[in-house]
């Protein structure tokens, strides 16, 4: 559908104007950060088929160092997102080179026991606040703070991050390295056969997946002011990315954004009707939506649009 | 010669699947690979091709040691691959297959593009350009597999049963791609069961049994040879052509 992209981009771009308000406002910005960390997720999860369940560690590592940067120098945020890009890079290099001699599940449970420890360690480090995290400007200085009374600003801030993941992205899927991805996702066996480097392009791919993240990481601590282990770190934070890539269609241009229009409005609708008392309820959301997607519709809802499209499309021509 | 393989052996824990194997190919030429089920051929391949190191022994193209060579080093090389249960990436289109690998040679987009759809017409897969891989039957899956590896620009091809489950019809139009292939200068080394591929394409047959290479020769010599036709059907058949 030809009209399908600038209908989106439209939609994205205007949606501050058509839904007015701080709680709309808020729910687009949430929106927006789901989909740029699935976005980033999905290079290495969906596109080269390499499940991590422990991407929160690059989100945490982003979100912690603009954090670091104000509170032991004094710096703007911003000053310490591309510090925290280079952490990033360099962690998901020490991660992959071995981790990646595993295929598999072994892989994603490597992922899950490295961000594990990594939560725990930060948790019990003084310098990064232990337990009890890190705080931003409370007052911005200036605009360089990007410390905004409105969550307008910030959705625009977040909208360009994301237009820029997933350009990227799109580049990545023309490209040779793009085929190959999917080729290793496909087989590494018979890549390997085609002469596809398997292990070099995996590393690459996880090394740009977490640049990205990392940089979702940042955008999460500059807007909210404040990151513990938990909402840096915690297991829900990468879980989180999987569901909302998976449910719209992992390895997908688009899958993370049509994941992310479901996922976000559902949990605010949990949270703002059963409030604290459910706090629990996003466990048993996540849990139900991976149920439901392995039973009915694995390919995410991006392959279930695309089998229902010409059958609808046939039919309103024969009406 | 092109490819030579000296005294190969692969053991798996005590069991020895190939033991003290040789082959030497020329540039140019067609061997043929042929034994019973379990005999060592495929482990004996898998060799050849890097996906799994020999025991002992070693492997020479163009006069370079590439024994402890990966499987995608022995593909940069020139030594291209098909799997017996064919390996399509199945998400992706035939076009999509081929460029994979296309982009060996070809880095960039357009330039592996065309180059892969040249090698669609040519293995007649024109029809499915835009099918993806999952759609296709068997016979259709192997001649892909054909394709991309030929997309990798191989001097030497290694066909695991490649020709295996197609009807006559198919057989018939396998082989005269087999043939166009060796036309365009493709040296080929062919594991199959089926004697008609054989005959027709082989200038020499390798034949393993247990492991060993039990005969070498001309195609003609090893249907007449009494070790290779009791290795196929067993001493009992020996007996009955000897009994009056």
């Amino acid at each position: 559908m030809k009209w399908g992209l600038p209908a989106l981009a439209a939609l994205l771009l205007f949606y501050p104007f058509i839904f007015t308000g701080p709680f709309y406002w808020d729910i687009g910005v949430a929106f927006l950060l789901a989909a740029i960390s699935a976005s980033a997720w999905n290079i290495v999860g969906g596109y080269a088929g390499q499940v991590s369940v422990g991407h929160s560690m690059f989100f945490g590592v982003g979100a912690y160092t603009p954090l670091l940067f104000y509170q032991l120098w004094g710096l703007p945020p911003v000053a310490g997102v591309p510090a925290g890009m280079l952490v990033s890079l360099c962690l998901a290099l020490a991660i992959g080179m071995p981790t990646f001699r595993l295929r598999g599940h072994y892989f994603s449970m490597a992922t899950i026991a490295v961000a594990e420890l990594i939560r725990i360690f930060v948790g019990t480090w003084e310098l990064v606040g232990a337990a009890i995290g890190l705080q931003g400007p409370a007052v911005g200085r200036g605009w360089w703070d990007l410390t905004f009374r409105s969550e307008l600003p910030y959705y625009y801030i977040f909208l360009g991050v994301l237009a820029i993941v997933l350009y990227t992205t799109f580049e990545v899927e023309r490209s040779r390295f793009g085929y190959y991805l999917r080729a290793i996702k496909a087989g590494e066996r018979a890549a390997r056969s085609l002469g596809v480097p398997v292990r070099a392009t995996k590393l690459k791919a996880l090394m740009l997946s977490a640049l990205f993240t990392s940089v979702a990481g940042s955008l999460y601590s500059i807007k909210t002011g404040f990151v513990d282990p938990e909402s840096g770190f915690g297991i829900l934070v990468s879980v989180q990315m999987v569901i909302v890539a998976a449910l719209g269609g992992a390895g997908t241009l688009f899958g993370p954004l049509i994941g992310a229009l479901i996922l976000v409005p559902l949990q605010t609708a949990t949270n703002t009707w059963f409030g604290g008392g459910g706090s629990g309820l996003t466990y048993i959301l996540y849990g139900g939506i991976i149920v439901l997607l392995a039973r009915f519709e694995p390919g995410g809802m991006h392959e279930w649009w695309q089998r229902v499209a010409p059958r609808l499309m046939r039919r309103w021509h024969a009406a | 010669m092109l490819l030579s393989a000296h005294n190969i052996s692969k053991a798996f824990g005590s069991f020895l699947a190939v033991r003290d194997a040789d082959l030497t190919v020329a540039e140019g030429e067609i061997i043929g690979l042929i034994g019973p089920n379990g005999a060592g051929k495929s482990t004996f391949f898998n060799c050849l091709a890097g996906d799994t190191a020999p025991t002992t022994g070693r492997v020479l193209f163009d006069g370079i040691d590439v024994t402890r060579y990966s499987a995608e080093a022995h593909a940069r090389a020139g030594i291209g691959r098909t799997f017996q249960v064919p390996a399509t990436f199945e998400d992706m289109t035939v076009l999509e297959n081929v460029m994979v690998g296309a982009f060996l040679r070809h880095h960039h987009r357009g330039a592996a593009r065309e180059t892969a759809l040249r090698i669609i017409e040519m293995t007649g897969l024109a029809r499915q350009t835009a099918q993806r891989a999952r759609s296709l039957g068997t016979p259709v899956r192997k001649r892909l597999e054909i394709a991309r590896v030929l997309a990798t620009e191989p001097r030497l091809m290694l066909l695991d049963e490649a020709l295996a489950g197609l009807t006559p019809t198919e057989l018939q139009q396998a082989i005269a791609l087999v043939r166009r292939i060796h036309e365009l200068g493709v040296t080929l080394v062919i594991v199959e069961h089926i004697m008609e591929v054989i005959m027709t394409l082989a200038q020499r047959v390798l034949v393993f049994n247990q492991g060993h290479v039990i005969a070498h020769g001309k195609p003609h010599e090893i249907v007449a040879n009494e070790m290779v036709i009791e290795a196929y059907l067993g001493r009992g058949h020996r007996r009955r052509r000897e009994t009056p």
